[in-house]
């Protein structure tokens, strides 16, 4: 939280025209000073910034060291490119600019954009240099654009000259994939002025630089309940893998081929609830699938009612589920015994997925329907747990009969 | 340590004369063209510590004798006279020049600029030469500052103390020392006559 008056010297000289910085050497530049400007005017309301330009037909200061923000952003706006910088003229005008300034109890900061090659011999530079430390004004040097010999070299001596007490920076920007702004973002510039920048700056620099890194394209900060979201039905997914490779080797180390139908209708049996409890927990994902469910729906409906088409083992299952009502009623009991349990459990959604890996063979028959689709497998789960249920219900009275 | 005064120092103490830099307020004071940022403070300091250093001095850069100093004070002062003890090696400061009440010189100002007085000063290692200063112009001093054009021919300008010899006011100079910053517009400060129940305009 420094109190500052800083000027922005920009290059618009012809070298700026150049391409190798994304989408061009002039406009990386003016979105790195947008940032600074900002960067600037929030890490203390009483900072000061100003901009002049170095190249042109000669230095021209567009503003004085003002809190306007919004003045310091328009005047970025119609600048030509021409000229050849006039690295020299350009500092001593910003020197003199912040000499004047209204608040004197502000320190003075001067950031160049060096873009083109530099015509001045290190002595200038360092006699400018020694210049500013005397009258203790720091100077940030943005080297970017282009790298002929010499230059780095002669501003680092630049630097050396004007650097007291490691208020001064230097950041040498090579072109390449990485936006200017970025570069910038994480460089002692930004953060070099302490606690106060740096709110503004992680703000942006985890906007900008890590945007493609998270799990699913969407960044928590712009938007926690679409990234929630994902991250929920990822985790529900990864749970449900686990629990069908689970209940795979349960169900191949403990049963037979007689309990197989139990286990798969206590699964149907479950699978209603499981549709309750995984409608509460994944409203969104459900929602998606609502346009295929109807269509599933009915598909499934018909398979399961008709005898004659569809997998044997449909068929078998059903016969053998009508046939071994004890089975049934245990089934039935220990889903009542269940509902009452946390719903939110994972062993709902591993029920889901035992159901889903039998449900799938019923679908490979059917057209268009592709049965390795998880939304699809939802909702067979979830409707065969409707259709189970419509059987249970017809199958105690059968019962009682 | 012997005093230059026509007395003799145990009667009279002249610590107490020097007391003036426990007026100044030593937050804001400040230097440019100094080697180590912060080390001017260490020159203020009481009369009997003037020769005590312990290593810490204001000095100026490698090269560049120049020096600026700026004091300012937590009340109005008046200041009698300015004792300055420079360094050794020809690093003391050969000119002083001091400007009253201004704040925010720097080189190229206090180079043009006129002086409120200048003097040349001579080397003073043991502290005992003071300068008197034109009193009438140093009557209500809010801040003073002191450009040191030159030095005895040394790489930089040492001073190792300065004291300042003088009365001290009660009065302030700056009226505004607090400010509020409004974000938005408190409604209940702006009531309009509407509010406040109407009234009838006057014609005087």
């Amino acid at each position: 939280m420094v109190l500052e008056a800083t000027m922005i010297c920009i290059d618009n000289s012809e070298w700026m025209r150049n391409g190798d910085y994304n989408p061009s050497r002039f406009q990386a530049q003016a979105d790195a000073v947008n940032l600074i400007c900002g960067a600037k005017t929030q890490s203390n309301p009483e900072n000061t910034v100003g901009i002049l330009t170095m190249a042109g037909k000669g230095v021209r200061v567009l503003t004085t060291p003002t809190c306007d923000l919004a003045k310091i952003l328009a005047c970025m706006h119609g600048l030509d490119i021409g000229g050849d910088l006039n690295i020299a003229a350009g500092i001593q005008i910003a020197q003199l600019a912040l000499k004047h300034r209204q608040n004197k109890n502000q320190r003075q900061r001067i950031i160049v954009f060096a873009g083109s090659p530099v015509k001045y011999d290190k002595k200038v530079l360092e006699l400018i240099g020694r210049k500013l430390k005397k009258n203790s004004v720091a100077l940030d040097i943005v080297d970017f654009g282009e790298d002929d010999d010499g230059k780095p070299e002669k501003l680092e001596a630049l630097l050396a000259a004007v650097n007291n007490n490691e208020s001064s920076h230097i950041v040498h920007v090579p072109a390449g994939p990485n936006a200017l702004s970025d570069v910038l973002i994480s460089s002692p510039i930004f953060t070099g002025d302490g606690e106060g920048g740096s709110g503004f700056a992680a703000a942006a620099a985890a906007a900008a630089a890590s945007g493609g890194e998270y799990d699913f394209g969407v960044d928590p900060n712009i938007d926690p309940e679409l990234a929630l979201a994902l991250r929920v039905s990822m985790e529900e997914e990864r749970a449900r893998q686990e629990a069908a490779a689970k209940r795979a080797a349960e169900e191949s180390g403990r049963q037979e081929k007689g309990e197989e139908p139990a286990s798969t209708s206590q699964d149907a049996a479950m699978t209603d609830r499981v549709n309750v409890t995984s409608d509460e927990a994944t409203e969104r994902v459900s929602d998606l699938m609502d346009d295929d469910t109807a269509l599933v729906e009915e598909a499934i409906s018909i398979l399961m009612n008709s005898s004659c088409s569809g997998p044997t083992m449909v068929d078998a299952d059903m016969l053998e589920a009508t046939n071994e009502d004890q089975e049934l009623a245990m089934a039935l009991q220990m889903s009542m015994e269940d509902r009452t349990k946390d719903s939110s459990s994972q062993s709902d959604i591993s029920s889901v997925l035992g159901d889903q890996s039998f449900v799938s063979s019923i679908l490979a028959s059917l057209p268009g329907v592709d049965p390795n689709d998880p939304s699809v497998k939802d909702l067979l789960a979830s409707l065969q747990g409707h259709s189970e249920e419509k059987k249970n219900e017809d199958n105690p009275p059968s019962d009682e009969k | 340590m012997a005093c230059l005064h026509d007395h003799s120092c145990e009667d009279h103490d002249c610590s107490s004369d020097w007391s003036l830099y426990k007026h100044i307020d030593t937050s804001k004071v400040s230097a440019l063209n100094e080697a180590i940022p912060g080390s001017v403070r260490s020159v203020f300091k009481a009369w009997e510590q003037r020769l005590n250093s312990s290593g810490e001095l204001l000095e100026s850069n490698e090269g560049d004798p120049e020096l600026l100093i700026f004091i300012p004070f937590t009340s109005d002062v008046k200041i009698k006279s300015i004792s300055i003890i420079g360094g050794a090696d020809g690093t003391s400061p050969s000119k002083m020049r001091a400007f009253i009440n201004r704040d925010g010189i720097d080189f190229s100002d206090a180079q043009s600029m006129q002086a409120i007085q200048e003097w040349d000063l001579v080397e003073n290692l043991q502290g005992v030469l003071e300068y008197q200063t034109r009193y009438s112009k140093f009557q209500s001093v809010a801040s003073i500052t002191l450009h040191i054009p030159d030095n005895f021919g040394g790489d930089t300008t040492q001073i190792q103390y300065i004291g300042l010899k003088g009365e001290a006011t009660q009065l302030k100079r700056d009226a505004v020392t607090n400010i509020v910053y409004e974000l938005m517009p408190n409604p209940s400060d702006h009531k309009t006559r509407a509010e406040t129940g109407g009234g009838f305009s006057h014609v005087e």
